[in-house]
């Protein structure tokens, strides 16, 4: 019993981190109606870039998580404009393959500036171990609870109440029928982007303190190819419930299983679903006409 | 755009190479590929023959994407089976290399035509996402199975042995490559003037529409699986007899995204793009590394950064490909084709 | 005219690729050709950097002094990323080149090229030590310089038994084996660590370490239940740092960790911090907190580079001496007069026995129907943040 809440508090803090980065797909998505391949990568510039600014030239944290932050938005921005721009329009698997170049490129420059040489970040948020009755978790893992609940809580007013995020809902309705009303396309893109690039580097953040910098964090964004699917591409709540599901399967099956099943066991699940619901079970279907 | 180029006959019309201009080109290509293997160093050989088994690879990966437009992560995992399909009939069983190659390559068919179940239901990006599902799940059978495959520890082929001679070096071993690229681009150049062809493509377009007029679309998209993987598989049980000794690191979701590469690089939907894709993407690596090594005495601090660069450069070449030509190396080519077939009057 | 100006652009691009993937002439007599592949950048640069800059050093170092008998070594070198194709693109590369040997990395090229070595007779060394490699029928021209990972796995059991017994207890404990997905991963308990344990009557299970990963709890868990008291690692230092963090977050604090050669480095108490305190590490190749004769040319040389042996690492001295092993059986071919090629390396090196390096390790032997240079190492244990010696060098029985 001890071992299944053990496994249990451990599933839903480890799901929450993925729900943080699902985060990220789900925006780009629910915007312009890309998959971004290259999200486990953004998470981890994200983590380099603050270890850049924190550890090697020594700012105080929130100074180094504020730069952060704007440099993820600089190149959300950058990549929005040269790299999908030119793009819209081409069919997805264009779409599929330059984010793919993308992820990288971005592991490129992560190797060549700083290699992947595991380091050890200093953690600003403590680490110290709270006990839910006799199960252990971290307390960096429910600061990213805690952030992971508030992002939603605002991502989901954005798109509900607010101007851009109306737009960009409609812009992925109808790009057609948005541009004639008279909105930006282009300028939606770009916050869609720059907001999804500042989430993956808060998920990158917050990776950094719980395991340290290393290559590792982009496997992450394998991992978390089934949660997004799951919770549906452009749902903000699939994401989180996709996340909290998925990390509880992982934990169980590497608790009870073992043999490296637990990376399987989410793709089986996910072929599952997926046969019998196409859209993931919140997405949006997608109604075609010839 | 072809002016004064007049057919009297359907067998004229429909051929392969229409133009003499086409045939010439051909040709020249053939008599360069015969006579390459006599001139060229060990190290050209071997360049060349993964340029071979690639092709064959990308050939078949066009075929599903560029002609049946199915986006599929999964080639991985189907290289894979052709390879310890072919392997393990080869090293435990005995089976000769000519006999275990083909099973091989229709094994691969079969788990192809499994994996591509989920297309029936799925497109677009969840298709991507439950082909990458399978390539996962066959990585992690392969390296579990040790029973079969020996699990982690690298499987050792034997080199095929042809008429007695073994076909150990890389000079023989061109002749089987390149006879079998030829093959698969003829085969599929083929394909696409028949009828499933056309099937394909209908359902590349427009799927709704081509069911409408009566193209089965189920079975279409499953055969295209099926061949797909076929060649694929051939392509691993290729690499598996060429090196000799594989293991599963080989067949990664890496690769699956390399040859993607290599299409989308090279063209989707042409035969031309898939070889030269596969040819850029072999070359590439090539390059890099060789700048890096002649810039070791001059610029030693580039000469250490380059390598860390390649993985940057190979995204970025990917990018830059389809943001300049979305078409890839093949429409190059035709633009190239074009503009001399014209000159000098290209008004 | 923009296209047109592409195309020109494009045609000059696939010009330049096709010149410049050509590799560099034949070499003539006189400095003698090694090849050598690195990861700088790769997923375990963290240990192939300074593992890469040893041999560069030992090079340098060696020219500086006259090179062989007179002649120079010529290091044909790469990172090459741990990409497999690479390596074999870069192997045929050097071979035609002119090298006579080949100094590899990690498990996945030494096993890829494993068969083209023996082909082309160039001998190979390498930073794995699978213990298939050592097996003259399986991989004639491979020689291993490190206690192989099945060795490692033996002498640690060994070591467990008495630890236990030594504790006071009975009977024997069981022993769980976390290890890195993947063939370097699996080496020790498929060849031979599973049966060993069985043969001692040890009760032992294999559990995966998943990559990619943020903790390792559900395998603690799990090992937990199963019981054992001692936890041996094949895996590289950072998931073991962070397994040992998560063992003292579930606080369990009775279990013994023991890593294995690859996890047993700076890196796992630098990133394990306090949870590293009291593991136990596999040391073929001595640290540098031990200081030894054999580390006096190295230190030397460092210090002339403006750096320290402590800060470059073991697996710094542990290439080092690698390639030292290989220079000294080009020494022996070109002492007893016979020509420089692959087949007499391989003679030399197989004829040579206890060659002394210094205390790093034991005194390597090789025989043609054992390449297994050495089989003894020493066990260190983290005290006060640092390695310190438990034992002195064991044997495998």
């Amino acid at each position: 019993m001890e071992k299944f809440l053990q496994l249990t508090i451990s599933g839903l803090s480890n799901g929450m981190v993925y729900a943080l980065v699902a985060l990220g797909f789900v925006i780009i998505y629910k915007a312009s109606d890309v998959i971004n391949f290259a999200q486990g990568e953004l998470l981890l510039f994200g983590a380099y870039l603050a270890f850049a600014f924190i550890a090697q030239l020594g700012l105080h944290w929130t100074i180094g998580v504020l730069l952060t932050l704007l440099v993820a938005v600089l190149i959300g921005v950058i990549v929005e404009r040269f790299v999908l721009r030119p793009l819209i329009g081409e069919p997805i698997i264009s779409m599929i393959m330059v984010t793919i170049g993308l992820s990288s490129v971005l592991k490129g420059l992560v190797n060549a500036i700083w290699s992947p040489v595991p380091r050890r970040f200093p953690p600003f948020i403590p680490a110290v171990d709270v006990y839910i009755g006799p199960a252990v978790v971290s307390a960096d893992r429910l600061v990213a609870i805690g952030i992971a609940a508030l992002l939603l809580i605002l991502f989901t007013l954005f798109f509900r109440y607010n101007r851009e995020g109306i737009a960009m809902r409609a812009i992925a309705d109808d790009q057609q029928a948005a541009l004639s009303m008279g909105i930006s396309v282009k300028r939606a893109f770009a916050i869609a982007w720059a907001i999804a690039a500042m989430t993956a580097a808060v998920g990158g953040i917050i990776l950094a303190n719980i395991v340290g910098v290393s290559g590792d964090i982009s496997l992450l964004g394998l991992r978390v190819f089934p949660v997004v699917i799951l919770g549906g591409l452009d749902s903000i709540p699939g994401a989180i419930i996709g996340g909290a599901f998925i990390g509880l399967l992982e934990a169980y099956t590497g608790g009870y299983i073992g043999h490296g099943l637990d990376l399987i066991v989410p793709f089986i699940v996910l072929m599952l679903v997926l046969m019998v619901r196409p859209y993931g079970l919140f997405g949006k279907e997608i109604i075609e006409r010839v | 755009m072809e002016c004064g180029v007049f057919f009297t006959n359907y067998k004229a019309d429909m051929a392969l190479r229409r133009k003499p201009i086409q045939k010439i080109r051909l040709g020249i290509f053939i008599a360069f590929v015969i006579i390459f293997p006599f001139f060229a160093s060990p190290y050209w050989l071997n360049l060349a023959n993964q340029i071979a088994l690639a092709t064959i690879g990308a050939i078949g990966l066009n075929i599903l994407v560029g002609y049946t437009g199915q986006i599929s992560l999964g080639q991985g995992a189907f290289m894979a089976v052709g390879a310890y399909g072919s392997g393990l009939l080869t090293a435990r069983l005995g089976v000769p290399f000519w006999m275990s190659i083909p099973i091989a390559a229709f094994l691969a068919a079969a788990v192809g035509v499994l994996f591509g179940l989920p297309s029936l239901r799925l497109k677009g990006l969840y298709l991507a996402i439950a082909t990458l599902a399978a390539q996962e799940i066959v990585e992690w059978v392969v390296v579990h199975w040790t029973s079969v495959t020996g699990g982690v520890e690298a499987l050792v082929v034997p080199s095929p042995k042809l008429f007695g001679l073994r076909l150990n070096t890389d000079f023989r071993f061109y002749w089987i490559a390149v006879i079998l690229a030829g093959l698969t681009a003829l085969f599929t150049a083929n394909l696409f003037r028949s009828r499933v062809g056309r099937a394909f493509i209908a359902i590349r377009d427009q799927d709704i529409a081509a069911e409408v007029i009566g193209v089965n679309v189920y079975w279409y998209k499953l055969l295209a699986f099926a061949t797909s993987s076929f060649f694929v598989g051939l392509t691993g049980a290729l690499t598996a007899h060429y090196r000799t000794i594989i293991s599963w690191e080989r067949f990664t979701l890496d690769t699956s995204i390399l040859y993607l590469a290599m299409i989308i690089i090279g063209g989707l939907g042409t035969i031309n793009g898939s070889f030269f894709g596969a040819a850029f993407m072999t070359l590439l690596p090539a390059f890099i590394n060789n700048l890096g090594r002649s810039l070791q005495g001059s610029f030693p601090a580039m000469a250490t950064m380059l390598p860390a660069f390649q993985q940057a450069i190979f995204g970025l070449v990917i990018i830059l490909f389809l943001v300049i030509e979305p078409e890839g190396l093949a429409k190059l080519w035709r633009n190239i084709k074009d503009y001399f077939y014209v000159w000098p009057f290209s008004y | 005219m923009k296209r047109q100006l592409f195309v020109l652009f494009a045609i000059l691009i696939v010009a330049s690729l096709i010149l410049a993937a050509c590799p560099g002439k034949k070499a003539e007599t006189g400095p003698i050709k090694i090849g050598a592949i690195f990861d700088f950048t790769g997923p375990t640069s963290d240990v192939g950097t300074p593992y890469g800059h040893g041999i560069q050093g030992y090079v340098e170092w060696l020219n500086s002094k006259g090179g062989i008998n007179g002649r120079k070594i010529d290091l044909l070198y790469q990172d090459y990323a741990y990409k497999v194709p690479q390596a074999e693109q870069l192997y045929t590369q050097f071979v035609q080149e002119g090298v006579v040997a080949f100094m590899g990395w990690g498990t996945g090229d030494t096993e890829a090229l494993r068969t083209k070595i023996a082909e082309d007779k160039i001998p190979f060394m390498s930073a794995s030590y699978s213990h298939v490699l050592g097996d003259p029928k399986e991989a004639p021209y491979n020689f291993l310089v490190g206690t192989t990972y099945s060795d490692q796995f033996f002498i640690v059991m060994d070591w467990i038994l008495e630890d236990w017994q030594a504790k006071g207890n009975s009977g024997k404990p069981k022993v769980a084996f976390m290890h890195h997905p993947s063939p370097f991963g699996l080496s020790p308990w498929e060849q031979g660590g599973k049966d060993y344990a069985a043969k001692l009557g040890v009760e032992a299970k294999a559990f995966e370490m998943p990559k990619g990963v943020t903790d390792f709890i559900p395998q603690l868990s799990q090992i937990r239940d199963f019981g054992a008291k001692y936890v041996v690692f094949q895996t590289v230092s950072s998931p073991a740092a962070l397994a040992l963090k998560n063992a003292k977050s579930l606080g369990m604090d009775d279990v013994t960790f023991v890593c294995l050669n690859w996890c047993a480095d700076e890196n796992l108490i630098r990133q394990g911090g306090d949870a590293a305190e009291g593991a136990i590490g596999a040391f073929p190749f001595t640290p540098p907190t031990m200081d030894v004769p054999g580390m006096k040319d190295a230190r030397e040389f460092l210090k002339g580079k403006g750096t320290t042996l402590e800060e470059k690492g073991v697996h710094y001295i542990q290439a080092w001496w690698t390639m030292a092993t290989m220079v000294e059986g080009i020494r022996k071919t070109l002492d007893a007069g016979k020509e420089l090629n692959g087949e007499n390396i391989k003679a030399s090196l197989e004829a040579l026995k206890d060659f002394d390096t210094g205390g790093v390790t034991v005194p390597i032997t090789f025989t043609p129907t054992d390449h297994r240079g050495s089989k003894g190492m020493r066990l260190f244990k983290v005290e006060g943040g640092k390695w310190v010696q438990l034992t002195d060098f064991r044997y495998v029985k």
